[in-house]
Parts: structure tokens; C-alpha cells; sequence
């Protein structure tokens, strides 16, 4: 993929969109084939060269994984503990932008991740992903389980964070008004391997009958006109 | 350019390709000009040297085209500066700046400034301490006694309905229940149990010997086995064995809302998760008392055998004149009260689970202190009760 794009990863459940994911970012080994991350060959690394490539990748899960017996900010504080000497202080400074930067109001800073509403939590998933500024933002379902509304403003945080950060993204999704808002190429994963990596545009059009079935369905035109229509 | 007097400049962090962030002043202090990669993993320490910037009251141009990188963090220290700069009566004046740098730090900008008033308002959570820490955990154990209470009360009432209907109790549930906590303990209960009488039998030979009554260590070992150690032994394997389970088994179906899930399709959680569990472990503690006892006893035949001459056939034959049926009864009479304390123990801090793993492991740990206290003290009142009626 280029740099400073948004990339999604689509296919139909099951269709090892998590598994590539998972690979991706170093979680899993792949069984065949290669992995290169940042211009490295990024398979069969030693622990510490895979912890520093990991350090460039920011992940939001997709049920959020935030550490439960922490509150958002430190959640958010986490990374940079970790991995920084940053005193305490600057940490916190700097967390709370991040909880700022995700779009959560100040005083979500210290509540625990069950006080926090489906969206708030994705929220404050991202910000633990953009704590580090990472050169890589990985995010595996970002809209799944918020409403429409919700999962609207998080593209539009996306987008938001994605300008002004200079950001590269790489995102499985369902949602397919998150493809058409979002995604500068989209590559659709069948048959356990990438069937096509296109635009939005050019793979609905596509006459694969698998992506076709994908992307021209009534929720796929559905979704098409509505990004048309606002323009 | 005259030749920078305060130069700061941290050690390099995180890789060794990027240069560390810093910045230098001119002599006369007129001139900050920001140096190296201003991230987040190359920024230790530079907030330490935001330093005084001197006594005058003029602008400061700051410099920012020796600036290589720049992320929200590096924004985030650069906007404090220039904050601490204004606090100083000096007017930050930005030049040499990169757009994208420029833009960066108007985000920052922007974002802390849509949230000053709640940030402002904004207080760390208070912990409490001292006489208010002592008050709150007492009334927080008054409120767990209440809610258990009524979590016996309710179970209780389950009970009573099932036994009306006989045919609804859950049969299948039951006997999974005594194969898993009864049948399968019978090892690790068996093992403890016969090293338990051969403790007993050795430490009590010890002294027995010096008197010749090496015949009365048939008496001790039946007497402490059948009537105290063997249920509260048996009992206390199971609580950690089998309540920890129920806790664990209970608390994560509440994070994952199957017990919601169950309350929606019209079962009770309690019919179908408690009321098993604790008429199994009801059926089965007393049996495993039993086979706890034996073992024991062997325990000490096989000591007394090896130690003090006392031959198996001697010591089974001394058995019914050191302990009547009454002995035996006694210790088991317990096991099904230890059973119903274990497994509603065991139940009550599976539901009272909350969010997510770090209370399941809390409760978890709690049920089996919990459980093991309430065996002890429930085997301390039997005492007195078998006192006081005089078995």
C-alpha cells in the first residue's frame, strides 16, 4: 500500500479479512507468503525488531480492548509509559490531547471503560491507538455496534485524523458507507487471497460475480446513492 | 548567527536514527530556534528545559526550520511553550515553520481550546483515605451482607418451588454437578486425605510411644478424622476446587450477558445455574467426606503398621471400640451444610460480577476466602452444637 492512504479490507465474514490483519501487525505468523512493513521484510523477526516495527503501528481493536481496571486516560497514557520517559506529567498533557483529538469530552478522561457508551469506547480505542503517533493506524471494524450515527462521526473523525496527521490507515470493514466515505482503495479479500485492490468505483462495477454480489446488492446501491447524494 | 549560549539538547531516545528533540537560545534571548525530531519517542526531558526565557519583555521569533519532525506530542510541548513564553509577557512570533507543522499545532490549538472550560473544571479523582475509607468499606459490608441475605432468601424460595415440582428440577444438571465436583476430586481428596492420617498417626505416635499406648493411636486418628479433619479437609478442596469454579463459570457468563440472555428467554439463572450446583455439591460432599475418611484412616493403619507395630489387623479390630457409628455420623452430618455455604458462596460472587476479567478474578478470589471462612466457622458452631447436646 502507499503512504498516507486509507486502505480497506473487505470480504465476507470469514474470508480471513482479521486473519490478514492479524499477520499485519505482527500478532500472527503468516503460514505461507511474505509480510513487508515499512520497506522491511517483517516475517521471522526477533522480538525486538517486531517490538520496534510494532511501536509504528497504532491498533484499535474491534471491541475496543481497553484495559478494564484503567480509566480512558490511562488507557491512553499506557503506550507512552512504556515505551517513553516522558515524566508523568507530560504523559498526562499529552493523553488528554489524544482523548481531545478522538473527539471524547474532557471529563470522559477518568471514567473506567464500563462507564463508557459503545461510542466513547471506540473513541477512546482510537486514542490509545494514536497515542504513540504512529506512522501505520490499523483499525479492525471500527464502526461495528455503533449506530448510525455514531459510526458516522467516527468516519468523520477518520477522515479528520487522517488530513491533519498525515496518517496511513488500514481498516476491514463492513460497512459499505464507510467504503465509499472513506477509503481512498479497497481491496476485497475471496477465495482466501485478494480477489482486487481498486477503488470504490472502479470494484463496483467489477463483473466478478463475487464482488459484484458484494458490491450490488440493495444495501451496496443503497448506500452508492446516499454518498452521491450528499455529494 | 551568534554561537548559542543555552543550548539544550536531550539524549537520543527510541531509535538512534532520529535526532533528539531540542532548542537553543540566542544570546540575547530573542532567538528560540527548535532542533531535531520533536515526536513523541524522541522528546524525553524537553519539557524540564521550557526554562525561563530571561527578563526582558520583548517578542521571541521561534524558529522552526531546523524543525525535522513534529507529531501532536512535539505540537503539544510546543503550544505549552509558547504558552509559558506569553505567561512571561513575551509574544511567541513563528517563523520558518513548515505548513504542514504550522497546521499541526493550529489543531492542537484548536482542540484544547474547544475544552478549556471543562479541562479547567476538570479534577482527578479523589481517593478516599482514612476515617471516610473505613466508613465506606463498612457500610459497603453491611450492603454485601443485605444482598447476600436476599440471594440466600431467593435461592431458598427456588428451592422450596422446585421441591413442590420435582419433575422441573434439573436432573441431568445435577448429576454433571457430582461428577465433576465429586467424582473427579476423589484423586487429588484421596491423596491429601491419606497423608493427612499418616501425619496424624506420626505425630501422634511420637508421643504415645514414650508411654507404651502405641494401641491409642487408633483412637486419635479415627476420632480427629471421622469427626473434624475429614469433612472439614473434604470441605476445603472443594471450596477451592469447585466454589472457585462456580464464581469464574458464573461471573463470565454475566460479562458476556448469558445470564441476561437466560433471564430473557424466561429461565431463571437461578433454577438453572445455582439450584444444580448446590443440590449436586449437596449429594456429593458428604460421599467424598466419606472416602476422605477411609483414606485417612488408611493413612494412619499404614503409619502405625511402619512406626509403632500396630498391625493392620489390629488396628481394624481396635476401630469400633475407639469410635461408635455416632463418630462418623457426626463429621458427615456436616458435609452437606459446608456443601450449601460453598456452592451459594461460590454462585453469589459469580453474579455479583461487574465488567469485565479483572472482576471475575476478584470475586473469584474472594468466593474461595469467603468459602473457606464460612467452613470454619460453620465446623466451629457444630462444635459447640454437638457440645451442647452432648454427642
Amino acid at each position: 500500500m502507499n503512504r498516507g492512504e486509507i486502505l480497506a479490507l473487505v470480504g465476507a465474514s470469514g474470508s480471513g479479512k482479521s486473519v490478514l490483519l492479524r499477520e499485519m501487525i505482527l500478532l500472527a505468523r503468516p503460514t505461507a507468503g511474505q509480510v513487508r512493513l515499512f520497506g522491511e521484510d517483517a516475517v521471522d523477526l526477533d522480538e525486538s525488531t517486531a517490538n520496534r516495527l510494532r511501536r509504528r503501528i497504532g491498533i484499535m481493536f474491534q471491541h475496543g480492548a481497553l484495559f478494564n481496571s484503567l480509566t480512558a486516560l490511562e488507557n491512553i497514557a499506557v503506550p507512552m509509559k512504556e515505551q517513553t520517559d516522558l515524566p508523568d506529567a507530560v504523559i498526562r498533557d499529552i493523553a488528554m490531547l489524544k482523548l481531545l483529538l478522538a473527539g471524547l469530552p474532557a471529563d470522559a478522561a477518568h471514567k473506567y471503560p464500563r462507564q463508557l457508551s459503545g461510542g466513547m469506547h471506540k473513541r477512546a480505542a482510537l486514542a490509545r491507538a494514536l497515542a504513540m503517533d504512529p506512522d501505520l493506524l490499523v483499525l479492525d471494524e471500527p464502526g461495528t455496534g455503533l449506530d448510525p450515527i455514531g459510526a458516522d462521526a467516527l468516519d468523520d473523525l477518520i477522515l479528520d485524523l487522517h488530513r491533519s496527521l498525515d496518517l496511513t490507515v488500514v481498516m476491514t470493514t463492513h460497512d459499505l458507507d464507510t467504503l465509499w466515505r472513506v477509503s481512498d482503495r479497497v481491496a476485497f479479500l475471496a477465495e482466501r487471497r485478494i480477489l482486487a485492490t481498486a477503488t470504490m468505483g472502479e470494484l463496483s462495477a467489477s463483473d466478478d460475480p463475487a464482488i459484484a454480489a458484494f458490491f450490488q446488492g440493495p444495501r451496496a446501491r443503497a448506500a452508492r446513492s446516499l454518498t452521491w447524494n450528499r455529494g | 548567527m551568534t554561537p548559542p549560549k543555552h543550548r539544550f539538547q536531550t539524549r537520543t531516545a527510541g531509535t538512534p536514527a532520529q535526532t533528539a528533540a531540542g532548542f537553543e537560545w540566542s544570546t540575547d534571548r530573542r532567538r528560540l530556534r527548535l532542533t531535531g525530531h520533536w515526536t513523541t519517542a524522541a522528546l524525553d526531558g524537553i519539557s524540564a528545559a521550557a526554562a525561563g526565557s530571561g527578563q526582558t519583555a520583548e517578542p521571541v521569533d521561534v524558529d522552526g526550520s531546523s524543525l525535522t519532525a513534529l507529531d501532536t506530542a512535539g505540537a503539544l510541548l510546543l503550544y505549552r511553550l509558547i504558552e509559558r513564553l506569553k505567561g512571561d509577557g513575551r509574544e511567541a512570533r513563528l517563523s520558518g515553520f513548515d505548513d504542514r507543522h504550522l497546521a499541526l499545532l493550529g489543531l492542537v490549538r484548536e482542540r484544547l481550546a474547544a475544552q478549556a472550560d471543562s479541562l479547567a473544571a476538570l479534577e482527578l479523582p479523589r481517593r478516599a483515605a482514612g476515617l471516610e475509607r473505613l466508613g465506606r468499606d463498612a457500610w459497603e459490608w453491611v450492603l454485601q451482607g443485605f444482598s447476600m441475605l436476599s440471594f440466600g432468601g431467593e435461592t431458598s424460595l427456588a428451592f422450596l418451588r422446585s421441591l413442590l415440582r420435582p419433575a422441573r428440577l434439573r436432573w441431568r444438571q445435577i448429576l454433571l454437578v457430582v461428577e465433576q465436583d465429586g467424582v473427579r476430586a476423589v484423586p487429588v481428596l484421596g491423596m491429601l486425605s491419606f497423608l493427612l492420617g499418616v501425619v496424624i498417626a506420626y505425630q501422634s505416635g511420637v508421643q504415645l510411644r514414650v508411654y507404651g499406648g502405641n494401641l491409642y493411636v487408633v483412637d486419635l486418628v479415627t476420632i480427629t478424622v471421622l469427626r473434624e479433619l475429614g469433612p472439614l479437609m473434604t470441605a476445603i478442596v472443594v471450596a477451592g476446587r469447585s466454589g472457585s469454579a462456580y464464581a469464574a463459570q458464573i461471573g463470565t457468563m454475566q460479562v458476556t450477558e448469558e445470564v441476561d440472555a437466560l433471564r430473557s428467554i424466561g429461565v431463571s439463572p437461578i433454577d438453572l445455574l445455582v439450584l444444580p450446583k448446590i443440590s449436586g455439591l449437596v449429594v456429593a460432599l458428604p460421599l467424598l467426606t466419606v472416602f476422605a475418611d477411609m483414606a485417612a484412616v488408611a493413612g494412619g493403619m499404614v503409619m502405625s503398621a511402619l512406626m509403632l507395630d500396630v498391625s493392620p489387623d489390629t488396628f481394624m479390630r481396635r476401630i469400633p471400640e475407639a469410635v461408635s457409628i455416632n463418630s462418623l455420623m457426626t463429621g458427615v452430618a456436616k458435609a452437606p451444610v459446608f456443601a450449601a455455604a460453598i456452592a451459594s458462596v461460590g454462585c453469589y460472587h459469580g453474579f455479583k460480577v461487574r465488567g469485565g476479567a479483572d472482576s471475575v478474578g476478584r470475586h473469584t478470589t474472594t468466593s474461595v476466602v469467603q468459602a473457606i471462612v464460612m467452613v470454619i466457622v460453620l465446623d466451629a458452631a457444630f462444635s459447640v452444637v454437638y457440645s451442647w447436646m452432648g454427642i
